[in-house]
C-alpha cells in the first residue's frame, strides 16, 4: 500500500496504514540501533490524519507558499514524520532505513535544512511554539490563508518557553495556529503525573486564552473532529489535546516509561520488538 | 531627520530600520519589551506598525518568534539588551536560528560597559566570546552611527544569521556616510610600524585616543578595528603583526574569549607575537561610571597607551 491508492478516508484501510507506519518506524529504528520510539509510535494516528485528511500540501512542491505549515516541536519523534512523508511521496522509501546512519538526510531530530516536507528544525524542547508563532503572525501580516500546525510533547509542556509562545499566541488572536499536544503521560523520567504534572492541562490552555479541544489520539473520527471544531475556531489559537499511548502497539514497551528510547544491540533484541508488534504481517516498502 | 551623528546610535538604529522597512517590506523589528530602549518605539512601531511586533518580557519566545518569521521569508531584527541577547537566549539561538539556518538577526543592545547603571546582572561582558562560539553565526560591532547603518544595510541584504552589538546613546563621530562594511574586514584607522592595536565597536574611540597620545610620544601605531568579531580579519591582524612585532587588543568584554582570544588564536597559529589583552580581567560588571571601571579594570585610553609602550620596548 502506498499512499497514492488511498484517496478518501476509510476506517480499515486507514488501520492497515496504521498498522504499517507502527511496523516501519520500529524497524527503522531497530536498524538504526537506538531510537526515540514511543513518542514515534503513539503519534501514528495524528500524522495520519494529519496527512491524509488536514493538511493542504503538494508533496511535489514541499515549498509551495499556500501550503498548511508543519512543526514537531517534539522533535526527537522524527520517525513518525519521516514514514508519513515518505508515504506521501515527499522522498524516497528507501531514504526511511538510513534513519541514523553515518550522512543520512533522516537525522534523530526533524531538520528543515534536509527533510523535504519539514518545515522547522526541531530538537531543543520548547522552541517549537514560538517559531511557529512566527510563521502564523508572517502568515496574519502577509494576509496569507494556510495554516500553521504545531505538534508539541506533554514532557516538553515542561519547559517555560512554551506558556512564553501561549500568552503571545493568544495575544495575536493567531487563529490560525493550531496546535496538538501528545499526552502520552509519560516523559523520560517516568509518568508525566509523577515528575511535573501537567494537569488540569486543559484549563491551563483554556486560560492562556486559547479554545482547547480533547481528542482520543488513535481514534479517527475522535481526532478528525477536533481538526474540523478548530479549524472553525476565530479569534484565538487552538489546542488539541490528543490522548495518546505512548509505545502504542509494541505490546514490550507500550505505556512504560522504558518506551522513550530503546537499545537495539543485537538480532535478538531486534526480534524481540519487532515481533512485539501488534500487527506482524506487514510488508516493509523498502 | 538631522545630521546622523547627532543622533543617539538607538535611534539611527530605529530610523535605518524604517528605511530598511520601506526598501523591503520582509524586513521586522521585533522587541521584547524594550522597545523605548532600543529606540524602535515609537519610531518604528508608530511609522510601520505591520513590521513591528513587541513580545513582551519573554526573550526566549522573541528569538524563535523571530525564526519563524525567518522561515517565511522575513528579515527580523530581534533587539533586546546584550545580556539577555546572548546569555539568556543561547540555546535558542543556537539551534532554532544558527543550527537551522535562520535568517535572523540579534541585536545586543547596551553591550559591556555601556549597560551603565543597570549594574552588574545587566553588564554583559560575554556576549562576544559566546556568540562567537557558534557556527554559522556572525558577530559584529559598529563603532558609530555610520558604521552602524552601513552594517544594518548589508545585513538585511544577507541571509546570515547575525549578532550585532548596538551602543544606544550618542557617541562621538568616527567615520561618515562613506564607510562600508564587509564581513571579515577590519577597518585601518591609523597607519604605524611599532605596535598593532586592534579594537572593536564603542573602545574604538578610545583605541584612537590612544593612538595619539601616542603619535605624540613618537610611538607609532597601526590601529585596526574591527567591527566583524567573526568573521575577523586574520590577513590584517597577521599582516600588521609581522609588521610592527607586537599586539595589544581592546574591548569592553572579558578578556577570556572575546576579541582578544580571537587575535590569539589567530597569531599563535600564524605569527606569534607578544599580545596584551585589555578589557575585563574575567571579572562581573558593576554600577559604576564608565572612567571608574577603567581605572578598575586598566583598560581606558591611557592604560592603552601605556600598554603599547611596555611591549615596544619590551622589542628593544
Amino acid at each position: 500500500m502506498t499512499s497514492d491508492t488511498i484517496e478518501k478516508f476509510d476506517v480499515a484501510e486507514f488501520n492497515k496504514l496504521a498498522d504499517q507506519w507502527r511496523y516501519v518506524i520500529t524497524d527503522m529504528i531497530c536498524r538504526a540501533g537506538s531510537g526515540h520510539i514511543g513518542g514515534a509510535l503513539s503519534l501514528v494516528e495524528v500524522f495520519a490524519t494529519l496527512y491524509y485528511r488536514v493538511l493542504k500540501i503538494d508533496p511535489a512542491n514541499p515549498k509551495w507558499p499556500e501550503r498548511d505549515r508543519l512543526i514537531m516541536s517534539k522533535g526527537h519523534a522524527a520517525p513518525v514524520w519521516y514514514v508519513a512523508l515518505a508515504y506521501k511521496g515527499y522522498f524516497p522509501m528507501d531514504w526511511l532505513p538510513t534513519l541514523n546512519a553515518d550522512a543520512t538526510r533522516l537525522p534523530s531530530h526533524a531538520d528543515e535544512r534536509f527533510v523535504p516536507g519539514v518545515d522547522a528544525t526541531s530538537g531543543s524542547l520548547g522552541q517549537g511554539l514560538s517559531m511557529a508563532c512566527g510563521m502564523a503572525l508572517a502568515a496574519k501580516r502577509d494576509q496569507a490563508d494556510h495554516r500553521v500546525f504545531c505538534i508539541i510533547g506533554d514532557g516538553e509542556t515542561n519547559e517555560g518557553q512554551n506558556w512564553e509562545a501561549a500568552m503571545f499566541a493568544s495575544h495575536q488572536k493567531l487563529d490560525n495556529l493550531i496546535a496538538i499536544t501528545d499526552y502520552n503521560k509519560l516523559q523520560i523520567d517516568g509518568f508525566t503525573d509523577e515528575i511535573l504534572g501537567l494537569d488540569p492541562l486543559k484549563d491551563k490552555w483554556q486560560a492562556f486564552g486559547w479554545e482547547v479541544f480533547e481528542a482520543d489520539g488513535h481514534d479517527w473520527d475522535s481526532l478528525h473532529d477536533a481538526f474540523e471544531q478548530a479549524s472553525a475556531v476565530i479569534g484565538k489559537p487552538s489546542m488539541i489535546i490528543a490522548h495518546t499511548i505512548k509505545g502504542k502497539g509494541c505490546s514490550v514497551i507500550e505505556n512504560t516509561p522504558g518506551s522513550h528510547n530503546i537499545k537495539v544491540p543485537d538480532q535478538a533484541a531486534y526480534d524481540k520488538y519487532i515481533g512485539a508488534m501488534s500487527n506482524t504481517d506487514i510488508t516493509l516498502p523498502y | 531627520m538631522s545630521e546622523l551623528h547627532e543622533m543617539e546610535m538607538r535611534a539611527v538604529y530605529a530610523e535605518t530600520l524604517n528605511e530598511l522597512i520601506e526598501a523591503n517590506p520582509a524586513v521586522m523589528c521585533v522587541e521584547a519589551d524594550l522597545a523605548k530602549a532600543s529606540g524602535t518605539n515609537p519610531r518604528v512601531s508608530e511609522k510601520h506598525p505591520d513590521n513591528f511586533v513587541d513580545v513582551g518580557v519573554s526573550e526566549a519566545n522573541m528569538i524563535c518568534v523571530g525564526a519563524g518569521l525567518a522561515t517565511e521569508g522575513k528579515v527580523p531584527f530581534c533587539a533586546t539588551f546584550s545580556c539577555f541577547a546572548s546569555r539568556r537566549v543561547y540555546d535558542q539561538i543556537t539551534i532554532s536560528v544558527a543550527y537551522a539556518n535562520n535568517n535572523v538577526k540579534i541585536v545586543g543592545t547596551a553591550p559591556g560597559i555601556t549597560q551603565g547603571p543597570n549594574g552588574g546582572t545587566h553588564m554583559c561582558f560575554q556576549d562576544l566570546a559566546i556568540m562567537r562560539a557558534m557556527p554559522n553565526m556572525h558577530v559584529y560591532s559598529p563603532a558609530d552611527v555610520y558604521e552602524l547603518r552601513a552594517m544594518m544595510n548589508h545585513m538585511a541584504g544577507q541571509h546570515q544569521p547575525t549578532y550585532m552589538q548596538l551602543i544606544r546613546p550618542k557617541v562621538s563621530q568616527l567615520f561618515d556616510e562613506n564607510i562600508t562594511f564587509t564581513p571579515g574586514k577590519a577597518v585601518r584607522i591609523t597607519e604605524g610600524s611599532d605596535v598593532t592595536l586592534i579594537s572593536t565597536g564603542y573602545m574604538t574611540r578610545f583605541a584612537k585616543q590612544a593612538g595619539e597620545t601616542l603619535a605624540a610620544q613618537g610611538v607609532s601605531v597601526d590601529l585596526l578595528h574591527c567591527p566583524s568579531v567573526k568573521p575577523m580579519d586574520e590577513e590584517a591582524v597577521i599582516a600588521s603583526a609581522r609588521k610592527t612585532g607586537c599586539v595589544v587588543t581592546l574591548e569592553t568584554q572579558n578578556i577570556i574569549g572575546g576579541l582578544g582570544s580571537a587575535v590569539c588564536e589567530i597569531l599563535s597559529e600564524h605569527c606569534p607575537v607578544q599580545v596584551k589583552r585589555l578589557g575585563v580581567p574575567d571579572e562581573f560588571g558593576e554600577v559604576a561610571s564608565e572612567n571608574y571601571l577603567f581605572e578598575k579594570h586598566k583598560f581606558g585610553p591611557s592604560h592603552v597607551a601605556e600598554a603599547c609602550q611596555t611591549l615596544v620596548a619590551a622589542k628593544a
